[in-house]
């Protein structure tokens, strides 16, 4: 089986666990590496500080960023994902909170692949994680081209 | 200076100027006449010297030759007065015929030969004064007689000499002829060196006076015109003068005042400016503070639900009904809560922004949210009659969010309703386009429509109609930002209508 890691970028332990939990209840079983803040998103991308030596030609096969992030803000981190040749072509879904129009513009005019909010119900939220996974993980064919 | 006073001065100078005028145009005429007078004068002298000094030695030698008798004496060729007079007498006819005024003229004496010679008052007087005063050579005066002017002007006649005295002096001594002739005392016993006689003249200045008065009446017309002329120019130069000093103030207070609105316009728009700094500020904290609440208000909720269910379906076997239940509750109270804040974010998004008016088609809208209804609740049957064509100058979104809320409201309210009818259309009323939404819902009590468009107040219980209470808040807030009003009318199980109105497109042009 292909190793397809998934990033999370979330600040929120709330919503953290939620996620991982609405992952695992979806039988989505990828190693899901969580960046608490932008800057140690962009550590793990770019093989800097606590994730040095990493290789960064493994890249994760989908990016779930939340926009609300302490240091490094989600637009930014989108931003810079998509300035760099290395990391220009992984799939960003934004996944957050809010739903106002600007940020969903903004995103898509950096390159966002998705905007989707979490809905406060539950199930709501897992189905939309399930269906994402389904997309992401398994119906869509990624840039990356490795082989398993 | 006031005209008049002006006018007083114009008039006295003129009067003065008309004076000096007429002493000066008098003094040139009665010189010019005096002139003709001397010539006169000169020319009866040169008769008397005739006779004196040619026809006298003649007539002396022809009697010494005895060709004349002594006895013979002829006033007619002799006496130098008697032919001056002769021939002034024709002289004064030749002007009579030439229709000039006669000329006075006399040899006058106080002791003439011939009464005829006798001298009057006036002339007595004169050679008196001539005796007097020996150096003096005439004597002149404008004297007026039978209310005509005359030249009046005298000169002395010779002083007595000692040949004159051969015939004026004693009787006895003077030729016998002439002692015959003149039988009385008159021209004899003169005295050696007296002045026995004037020559006097008196001429009419009639013609001279009319001469005077046309001159001067010309000249002083002349300059009173030009003094007129001066003043009026000089009063017309004032009246300019204090017009354009009148309209230099006048193009003074304007422009201050012009400054004045400037500056008061400025001000305005540095404040105008700051209120719009101040509000965009405010608004960029609106903005800030509804992203904020969107954001971290609904962030915990999730977790609350997320975590409420994983208790229910990973510890279900630990819990009993009772704690199911609660925790059914705990999960419903956040959808509640997650709805009201998505309610309170439309609210504050509508109705900040700017407003992007065009024309729309309401009816068109309406139907829309009819339909969009209809397919989230298939099951309910909702007769919908919508007047098609009302069209409406005004933002496309918000009144989508109007008619979403009141449609949805009608909807709503109409759901325990045997035969439910929403109705949408208008009617004009004063000049402006009235819209309705009507239904045959569950209405309300008019002595609550006070409460009705506040935000979070319901008029019904959350058992028997779900909502947020926003809604309505929302919608009047919209009609409001439009330059509308909205108003409701209903009563309690008889349904309900909301009104609203919106300004037609030319006010806002």
């Amino acid at each position: 089986m292909l190793k397809k890691t998934i990033l999370l970028v979330e600040d929120n332990p709330d919503d953290e666990t939620l996620t991982i939990r609405a992952l695992k209840k979806n039988n989505i079983l990828n190693e899901v590496v969580v960046a608490h803040d932008g800057a140690e998103a962009l550590d793990y991308l770019f093989g800097l500080g606590r994730y040095a030596g990493r290789n960064v030609a493994e890249p994760p096969e989908v990016i779930l960023l939340d926009l609300k992030l302490p240091k490094v803000s989600g637009l930014e981190v989108l931003e810079r994902i998509r300035r760099d040749e290395r990391t220009r072509l992984i799939p960003v879904v934004i996944l957050t909170t809010s739903d106002e129009e600007r940020d969903k513009i903004e995103s898509y005019r950096l390159g966002a692949n998705s905007f989707i909010r979490k809905p406060v119900n539950f199930e709501q939220f897992s189905e939309a994680i399930r269906q994402l996974g389904m997309y992401w993980l398994v119906l869509n064919q990624g840039p990356n081209g490795r082989k398993g | 200076m006031a005209f008049w006073k002006l006018l007083a001065i114009a008039l006295s100078v003129s009067l003065l100027m008309g004076g000096l005028l007429y002493q000066l145009v008098s003094y040139y005429v009665l010189y010019q006449a005096e002139k003709n007078v001397q010539n006169l004068l000169l020319s009866h002298r040169g008769l008397h010297q005739y006779i004196q000094r040619t026809m006298h030695p003649a007539f002396y030698a022809y009697r010494d030759a005895g060709e004349i008798p002594l006895t013979f004496y002829a006033p007619e060729i002799l006496s130098s007065s008697f032919m001056v007079r002769v021939q002034h007498t024709y002289y004064n006819e030749a002007r009579k015929e030439a229709g000039l005024p006669e000329v006075y003229y006399k040899m006058a004496a106080t002791n003439p030969r011939n009464p005829v010679n006798i001298a009057d008052e006036r002339e007595a007087r004169l050679i008196r004064q001539f005796n007097q005063e020996k150096g003096r050579k005439e004597y002149r005066e404008v004297i007026e007689e039978g209310g005509r002017k005359y030249l009046f002007y005298a000169v002395p006649f010779l002083a007595n000499a000692p040949r004159c005295m051969k015939c004026h002096g004693r009787r006895e001594d003077a030729p016998i002829g002439l002692q015959r002739r003149y039988p009385g005392e008159g021209g004899f016993n003169e005295k050696l060196g007296y002045i026995r006689a004037v020559e006097s003249v008196k001429v009419p200045l009639d013609r001279e006076f009319f001469t005077v008065h046309i001159i001067w009446g010309s000249l002083f017309a002349g300059t009173v015109a030009i003094l007129l002329l001066t003043l009026f120019n000089r009063s017309l130069r004032d009246t300019v003068l204090r017009r354009t000093r009148d309209l230099e103030i006048e193009v003074a207070e304007r422009q201050r005042a012009e400054e004045e609105v400037r500056s008061l316009n400025a001000d305005l728009e540095r404040r105008v400016a700051e209120r719009t700094r101040q509000l965009a500020a405010t608004n960029q904290e609106l903005d800030s503070f509804a992203y904020s609440v969107s954001h971290d208000l609904r962030a915990p909720l999730r977790g609350i639900d997320g975590f409420s269910l994983a208790l229910l379906e990973d510890y279900s076997d630990k819990l009993d009904d009772t704690g199911r239940d609660y925790l059914q509750r705990v999960r419903a109270g956040c959808v509640r809560m997650g709805g009201l804040i998505d309610d309170l974010l439309q609210m504050s998004r509508l109705t900040r922004g700017e407003l992007h008016r065009e024309t729309i088609d309401l009816s068109e809208m309406a139907s829309a949210v009819a339909e969009e209804l209809r397919r989230q609740a298939p099951e309910r049957r909702v007769e919908t009659r919508i007047t098609p064509g009302l069209g409406a100058f005004a933002d496309r979104t918000l009144m989508r969010a109007v008619l979403d809320n009141l449609i949805g409201n009608a909807w709503k309210f109409t759901g325990k309703t045997a035969h439910p009818v929403i109705e949408f259309g208008s009617r004009r009323e004063g000049g402006q386009d009235l819209f309705f939404v009507r239904d045959n819902g569950a209405g309300f009590n008019m002595e609550y429509q006070g409460q009705l468009f506040k935000a979070f107040q319901r008029l019904h219980a959350t058992r028997e109609f779900e909502g947020t209470g926003i809604g309505l808040a929302t919608v009047q807030r919209i009609i409001h930002r439009h330059g509308g009003r909205i108003w409701a009318e209903a009563a309690e199980g008889q349904g309900a209508t909301f009104f609203f109105t919106l300004p037609h497109e030319e006010s806002y042009a």
